[in-house]
């Protein structure tokens, strides 16, 4: 359970980019975030596993207050929040393996990192998970060899290999065609069931988020605008969430909308 | 998890290496073998004379002592070497850039006929490959001790560098403009003033200051084999354990490659 | 530059402004030259004599004499051997200056500016000052020449290496400080691969230049070829030097043809 009270997010002087976020992701379940670009989505993510520093406000994962943590007890906690990127963030010349094991880092000796001798337990994990997604023939291949969708299913075995009690997911799509991106989204969703994780992802994509969550949260200039299941959001609601963006934002979600109505229902 | 493990969950390896960097293992391990008994061997063969490397904390100590405070009471022949090497460094650098240009169109695959080329191939090996010092101390003793050497010297060492890149610009030309002059019927001449100088003049002039400031650097170094500029003075201070003064020196060098790096640094990023 | 409506019968190529600007720049330059060829502690009877003295020189050069080759290669595979000690050992020490020389790894603005520090000291020496130097510390001999070598290579390597590190890419880090990892296992996954095709681009590049500078290390007196090349024509044997002078070249051009290869090779 992750339990977010009255965080605050201000770069130097400007406009705070949250304005007291109050948001509760309870077990297993799949939240999306939406809103337009600028609206915190990306800020709000990297708050909790605190890549980005918080202003105020506080944090809690499981009971345990992730805000206040610092040096080895910070790493401890982000070992176990399984973050996935909008552009896989792999590194390009080691190999899968490397890359998935490179989950495991927060556990490992530093001897066995250096000489990439990892535990036989997490090289069978890995070939499990790699097995599960369809990439476990690629893991003596470099990284950059795969296509979009491999490597972003590298990217979501890396942090599952943490072992996490939440997954956040940074736009996971934004870089991959509608097909892949369809199947990596339906991919997550089985994940989140399997392994009984709670999923906050952030996506653009208003078609995809309605398709693939339980649950939307709508975000416009740092504060929640919508927080219902994904039948309640409607033309209104939409109105109100992109009130003053660019038409053409707004027509990716919305005309991928239909087309996924169609393909679900 | 487990509940939710393949169906093939018995055959999944539990090992793993990484691909060596060379496939083949005989290789691998006889070049492994190889590099490390050379290593062993060169370290060995060296002859390194530890007793004086003991000795050199105290020489060191004594060395640095001496040269703090950097002294700059001769400032005269220190502002007398370094104008001598600013001369040097001109004077070779017109003089170095315009033969590099016949050098470079010898040097050239697409325009010279065989022969030529490696002759011109030829010229600009020798001149590259050679480290200043030692062409400089050859002039010194074909030509006397002075700035003639340095400036003979660094004419070599500009030819090295910028005759090379100018051949590489000139195989790089667009063809057609050459084509389009003789087509018109222009003779050898016109056809590479007209159309490969102006294609070529962006990079020279780019290559020419870069090599001033290349130029400069040398000459403070080839002066101390006697030919000329601050580097003899620096030889000379060094000579006659005058260290505070040879502190002093390097660091005019050092500033004047300092700003001279920045100044070339600005022109070429205006011009390129 | 023209007006639509007059069809002009004079073309200049450039605006009086950018004529003046080339010509106050034609002018330095032709001041700048004038000067130097005017005031250089030159004796100009020496000049015109210079190509007759040349090859005078080189007359007495020719044959080479082969005499004592087998000591002359000899001496040639020190000089190997010190221009390829003295680079892997400063690829080692420049390894921890680029890390601090760097300005997203560098732990704070005090290292930042220490690691900049030891580049720019290092860059704007000579090597041969460096030997000069070592020389008048250690005696004359190899370590003389090893450290000058070294002492001048760290600011090269150490600066090549610190600008690969400033443009790496971000996202892999962030990632890995996502998982949990500590600093140290962050540089080792994330930075180093990134690093890795400079690191072996930038040694490779730096031997080649080492071993040109080792050739001369030994007319300052810090060991390797030039020392040989250094009696030979202090005694006038111009026949010896000449050999010397072909062993450098065959050095030279060996090793140029030696980086090229492991640079496709590794890369």
């Amino acid at each position: 359970m992750l339990k977010i009270s009255q965080l605050v997010k201000r770069y130097g002087n400007g406009e705070p980019v949250l304005k007291g976020l109050d948001l509760e992701v309870p077990g297993e379940s799949i939240v999306a975030v939406i809103g337009a670009s600028g609206a915190g989505k990306s800020t709000l993510l990297r708050c909790i596993n605190r890549l980005v520093e918080p202003t105020s406000g506080t944090i809690e994962l499981n009971d345990v207050t992730l805000s206040s943590l610092r040096g080895s007890e910070l790493r401890a906690a982000r070992r176990r929040i399984g973050m996935i990127f909008q552009g896989f963030n792999l590194v390009d010349r080691l190999t899968v393996m490397e890359n998935v094991q490179s989950g495991r880092l927060g556990y490992l000796p530093t001897w066995r990192a250096i000489t990439r001798r990892y535990p036989r337990k997490d090289i069978r994990r890995a070939y499990e998970l790699m097995e599960r997604v369809g990439i476990a023939h690629y893991a003596s291949k470099r990284a950059d060899e795969l296509s979009g969708g491999e490597r972003q299913r590298v990217g979501v075995v890396r942090a599952l290999m943490q072992e996490p009690e939440i997954l956040l997911a940074d736009e996971p799509t934004a870089s991959l065609d509608p097909k892949t991106s369809e199947q990596i989204m339906e991919l997550l969703r089985a994940l989140s069931r399997e392994f009984s994780l709670p999923v906050l992802i952030n996506i653009h994509n208003v078609g995809e988020a309605k398709a693939y969550s339980d649950r939307i949260v709508g975000m416009r200039f740092g504060r929640i605008m919508f927080d219902a299941e994904p039948s309640a959001l409607d033309r209104a609601a939409m109105d109100e969430i992109y009130a003053g963006t660019p038409a053409d934002e707004r027509a990716v979600g919305g005309g991928d909308e239909t087309e996924f109505k169609v393909k679900t229902a | 998890m487990s509940a939710h493990a393949p169906a093939n969950d018995g055959k999944l390896p539990d090992t793993w290496r990484k691909p060596p960097m060379i496939a083949n293992p005989v290789l691998r391990y006889t070049l492994a073998v190889a590099v490390l008994a050379y290593v062993a061997w060169a370290v060995y063969m060296l002859p390194f004379d530890w007793e004086r490397m003991a000795e050199g904390a105290s020489r060191a100590a004594r060395i640095f002592s001496g040269a703090f405070p950097p002294s700059f009471e001769r400032s005269g022949l220190l502002i007398d070497g370094f104008l001598e090497s600013l001369k040097i460094a001109i004077l070779a650098t017109v003089a170095g850039v315009f033969l590099s240009i016949p050098i470079a169109f010898m040097a050239a695959k697409n325009l010279a006929p065989k022969p030529v080329y490696f002759l011109g191939r030829a010229i600009i090996v020798v001149a590259r490959s050679f480290h200043p010092v030692i062409v400089a101390i050859i002039f010194v003793k074909a030509v006397g001790f002075g700035p003639f050497a340095g400036v003979l010297t660094l004419i070599v060492y500009s030819i090295g560098f910028v005759a090379k890149m100018l051949a590489e610009r000139i195989e790089e030309i667009d063809w057609g403009q050459v084509e389009a002059m003789r087509a018109v019927g222009a003779g050898y001449l016109p056809t590479i003033i007209y159309a490969v100088f102006p294609q070529i003049m962006p990079r020279q002039i780019g290559l020419s200051i870069y090599q001033l400031d290349s130029n400069l650097r040398a000459s403070a170094v080839v002066g101390i084999v006697g030919a000329g500029g601050i580097g003899s003075t620096l030889a000379n201070a060094f000579g006659r354990y005058d260290y505070d003064f040879a502190l002093a020196i390097t660091m005019v060098i050092v500033g004047a490659i300092l700003i001279s790096e920045g100044i070339s640094g600005q022109i070429r990023k205006r011009i390129w | 530059m023209v007006g639509l409506d007059a069809t002009p019968d004079e073309w200049v190529r450039f605006t009086p402004r950018q004529r003046l600007q080339r010509f106050a720049i034609y002018l330095v330059c032709v001041a700048a030259i004038v000067w130097a060829l005017t005031s250089i502690d030159v004796v100009w009877a020496w000049v015109y004599d210079a190509p007759e003295q040349m090859a005078d020189l080189f007359g007495r050069m020719v044959p080479p004499d082969t005499a004592n080759l087998s000591s002359i290669l000899w001496v040639l595979l020190e000089t190997v051997n010190i221009a390829t000690i003295a680079t892997a050992l400063s690829v080692m020490v420049s390894l921890p200056v680029a890390y601090i020389a760097a300005q997203n790894t560098t732990p704070n603005a005090a290292t930042l500016w220490l690691g900049r520090l030891i580049l720019v000291s290092s860059r704007s020496v000579n090597t041969i000052i460096w030997a000069l130097l070592f020389v008048a510390i250690f005696g004359p001999g190899i370590i003389a020449g090893i450290l000058a070598i070294m002492f001048r290579s760290i600011g090269f390597i150490g600066k090549l290496l610190g600008e690969a590190i400033e443009e790496i890419d971000r996202r892999p880090v962030e990632a890995l400080e996502a998982t949990g990892a500590s600093r140290f296992k962050v540089i080792l996954y994330a930075i180093v691969p990134q690093v890795m095709p400079t690191f072996w681009a930038v040694s490779i590049l730096r031997w080649d230049i080492n071993l040109r500078e080792s050739t001369v290390l030994g007319l300052v007196g810090a060991g390797g070829i030039g020392l040989i090349l250094q009696g030979a024509i202090d005694t006038f044997n111009w026949q010896e030097a000449a050999t010397v002078l072909l062993a450098i070249l065959a050095l030279v051009i060996a090793g140029e043809v030696v980086a090229g290869t492991l640079r496709r090779r590794i890369i």
